[in-house]
């Protein structure tokens, strides 16, 4: 983390420094990574087509709108063009972004959740109880992670839930070792002694004293995470497992893939918006991690 | 068995492989290989090479090879002797008398005789899946070594198409006849005996079937080609690399349309369309007639008027499928056009929708319907996703349904477990084969696939079926499948969609394309290279 050599204290301004806020001197250190200024405007984007998009252009995205397989910028009535059933593209952009981004956003809380337990309980309890969740850990991470959410989709048929649920179930793993982590080197700290000593009890000690402090670091992985949850469900609708009758831009790609060579741009499209979007989360991820990392604040 | 070294006989594919890619003459490989080798790609794999007890292509292309049946087809739904050298019906049309070539062998040199013709035609009476091919046959004599008579309960217009194909194959009464049950007796896949023009040189399933030319068989001057071998790919997309890399000389059937325009520039390589129009690959959109939703014709014809047949055709699927207008596929002589067409017209649909009682809601939908589809073809998904668009169109709110694997759709609609949806179902030659399975009430049989799984019943179709099922004049059995075709395109069990174009890809190396109504699953004796 210390790849800014620019970082490095200066005893002039520190004592300015010091009267600010944690969030405002978080703020100040996510400022200065461009990078993630960036992030934060590309997020933006995509919110605003998730939240006005389907107000903004209000063409209904299964709909048969024009000709099948009509160029991208050569009919006003679908501005991105038609996919080989004639579906206007540009409807299933502005639409298709809250399925996708939900599914993301879904499965990385579901993985926080999942992560977040286990983890915190073996870090906490240690002994049995680290050893059994340590090993249920590793079974699920020698599985090979889209091999195992391909067989829990296609054993439960293809659902929005069932997407999110199989992706949550696949990678949760990372967020329970370095939850482990966390909660084993925050566990021996005086105050958390301090804290038991006057008689608090363990889930007090967990939810109360250590998440907290746990959680910076997670929270960037749970950036992260959404944006490889992204990537995963257009993985498995690239491969025809996404909900059919929810408009994704996952589904925009699995249902053109056949038709790429003939209609590129009915993959481009949802394939750029994905991209955006995931790249918007990523440096935004990067930003975060160094926001809060001690060592980049002056002090 | 495998005197012939297997290298010997892969060495030679390839290298006729790599003759046909650069388009060379083939007179020097052939006259080495003495008639040449051909090599045909395929994805389906065999479980095993009899065809008396086992239905589809598969096992019925390598099978007719081998076994040979007793009559042949040509292009025109004419009969012809094969193994029988004259074949009689009685005037009450309840005997059929057979009379076999005296000079046919099986492989292993024993003769072909009557007993083993009844042999077979009971062992497939009593064991292959399409039980109406033989239902009515009462028994089989034999009054000499070469003659069989097979006696029927009632007449049985249907059984010569069924003498013609692997179908009804001849299997040797003293290899499958020694008391262990036929579907499962050992010799199906190893050291197979047939009396047919190619004899079995190595089977190894889910690789290749290895046939080489039967010197003693009973057409003389025939097979002209040496050998057959038949190699399995795992998808389509591999086998068309085949093709286009040369590796195979004989695709058996492109369907998907970007397959057949790749094919088509493949230099040297003929695409020809229509190939083994007996087979009839019907594919519907069928409606569960049980279910309450679709009790209503008026519904049902509603859905049908709302959806565009040439969109599918000419759309989705490049123009290159068939319409088809009602049960009996195109290529049959009972095929009739005279019926309702149902031509995209929605204000119609929307006017029988209204007539039904079912008037759009306050976000206008009308109904909810799902729609299944045979899980992993791509065809039948492209039109699922169609459906739901437009079907919207007149208030129908169309939920796509997805089955993980075949045994799960195939349990879902067997058991009426659907609303809609997307089947394939295939003709076979005559209407009693393939046809009237899936319309008569006595055939709504819960838990099997491809029965009338629509649960239709209509006392009129049923008694039409059963007087053309026996009716021997073929004009006034012409009439009665008419009658039948516009009851059942008015009643709409099914929406009739389109018939599946298989195109065959050869190299032009090859002198003789297939000319019988079953295509490739017909004897190919005649099929040879061209003279260098």
């Amino acid at each position: 983390m210390s790849a800014f050599p620019d970082s490095a204290p200066s005893p002039d301004t520190a004592a300015a420094e010091a009267a600010r806020s944690p969030g405002r001197e978080a703020w100040r250190v996510f400022r200065r990574n461009k990078a993630a200024l960036l992030g934060l405007a590309l997020l933006g984007l995509v919110a605003l087509v998730m939240l006005l998009g389907p107000t903004l252009y209000p063409v209904d995205p299964f709909g048969l709108a024009s000709q099948p397989f009509t160029e991208p910028f050569t009919n006003a009535a679908v501005p991105l063009g038609s996919d080989y059933l004639g579906r206007d593209i540009l409807a299933g952009i502005a639409v298709g972004g809250r399925a996708t981004v939900t599914v993301g956003l879904a499965a990385a809380a579901i993985t926080v959740l999942i992560g977040v337990t286990v983890g915190a309980l073996a870090g906490y309890f240690q002994g049995w109880a680290d050893e059994l969740l340590t090993r249920l850990t590793e079974l699920f991470q020698v599985l090979p992670s889209l091999l195992f959410a391909m067989v829990l989709v296609t054993l439960f048929s293809p659902s929005l839930t069932v997407v999110t649920l199989a992706i949550g179930a696949v990678s949760w793993t990372t967020t329970a070792r370095l939850a482990r982590a966390e909660f084993m080197r925050l566990r021996r700290l005086e105050y958390v002694n301090a804290v038991r000593a006057m008689g608090a009890g363990p889930l007090r000690l967990m939810l109360r004293e250590v998440l907290p402090n746990a959680l910076p670091p997670l929270i960037v992985s749970a950036t992260l995470i959404v944006g490889t949850a992204i990537l995963f469900e257009a993985g498995l609708s690239f491969l025809g497992l996404s909900d059919p009758n929810v408009m994704s831009w996952g589904l925009m790609i699995g249902a053109n893939r056949a038709y790429i060579l003939d209609c590129w741009w009915a993959v481009t499209f949802p394939g750029l918006a994905i991209f955006v979007t995931v790249l918007g989360v990523s440096l935004v991820g990067d930003g975060l991690n160094d926001a809060f990392n001690p060592r980049l604040h002056q002090r | 068995m495998t005197s012939v070294s297997r290298r010997d006989v892969l060495r030679a594919a390839v290298a006729t492989g790599a003759a046909s890619l650069f388009g060379l003459p083939l007179s020097t490989l052939a006259a080495a290989a003495r008639g040449g080798v051909v090599v045909i790609g395929s994805t389906n794999k065999p479980r095993h090479l009899n065809p008396a007890v086992q239905s589809g292509i598969a096992t019925m292309f390598p099978g007719v090879q081998i076994f040979a049946p007793l009559l042949t087809v040509d292009g025109n739904w004419k009969a012809h002797p094969y193994l029988a050298e004259r074949w009689s019906i009685s005037d009450d049309a309840r005997s059929v008398t057979l009379q076999l070539r005296k000079d046919a062998r099986f492989h292993d040199g024993r003769p072909v005789t009557s007993a083993d013709v009844q042999f077979s035609i009971e062992t497939v009476r009593d064991n292959h899946p399409f039980k109406s091919m033989l239902a009515p046959v009462n028994a089989i004599t034999t009054p000499d070594a070469h003659t069989a008579i097979v006696r029927l309960a009632e007449p049985h217009p249907a059984l010569e198409l069924v003498l013609t194909t692997s179908l009804l194959p001849i299997i040797p009464k003293h290899i499958y006849g020694d008391g262990q049950p036929v579907p499962t007796h050992p010799r199906n896949s190893t050291d197979v005996i047939g009396s047919g023009p190619f004899r079995v040189v190595e089977f190894k399933p889910g690789e290749h079937v290895i046939l080489e030319r039967f010197k003693d068989f009973f057409l003389p001057g025939k097979p002209q080609l040496e050998r057959i071998i038949i190699r399995e790919y795992k998808d389509t997309a591999s086998l068309l690399l085949a093709l286009e890399r040369g590796e195979i000389d004989v695709h058996p059937g492109l369907t998907e349309p970007r397959d057949i325009e790749r094919a088509k520039k493949i230099p040297g390589v003929n695409v020809v369309p229509n190939t083994g129009p007996a087979i009839g690959r019907l594919v519907w959109l069928a409606f569960n007639t049980a279910n309450p939703k679709l009790a209503d014709k008026r519904v049902r014809q509603a859905i049908n008027y709302a959806i565009d047949k040439h969109f599918i055709i000419n759309t989705l699927f490049g123009g290159v499928h068939l319409r088809s207008t009602g049960p009996i596929a195109a290529g049959s002589p009972f095929y009739s056009k005279e019926v309702e067409a149902y031509e995209l017209d929605l204000d119609k649909a929307r006017q029988l929708l209204d007539a039904a009682g079912l008037r759009p809601g306050a976000n206008g939908v009308r109904l909810a319907l799902t729609v299944d589809a045979i899980p992993g073809a791509s065809d039948q998904r492209a039109i699922q996703e169609y459906l739901k668009p437009a079907l919207a169109k007149i208030g129908i709110d169309v939920s796509v349904r997805q089955s993980p694997d075949f045994p799960i759709w195939s349990r879902r609609i067997s058991n009426q477990d659907f609303e809609l949806t997307l089947d394939s179902v295939w003709n076979w030659g005559d209407p009693v084969i393939g046809v009237h399975r899936t319309w008569l009430t006595a055939n709504i049989r819960k838990g099997v696939i491809w029965s009338n799984t629509q649960s239709y019943s209509n006392p009129r179709v049923d008694e039409l079926l059963a007087a053309a099922g026996q009716e021997r004049d073929a004009a006034r059995r012409k009439a009665l499948y008419r009658e039948f075709q516009e009851i059942v395109v008015d009643d709409v069990p099914v929406a009739f969609l389109h018939e599946v174009n298989l195109y065959l890809g050869y190299g032009k190396r090859i002198a003789e394309p297939v000319d019988n109504i079953w295509g490739l699953v017909g004897p190919l004796d005649e099929f040879g290279l061209k003279q260098g």
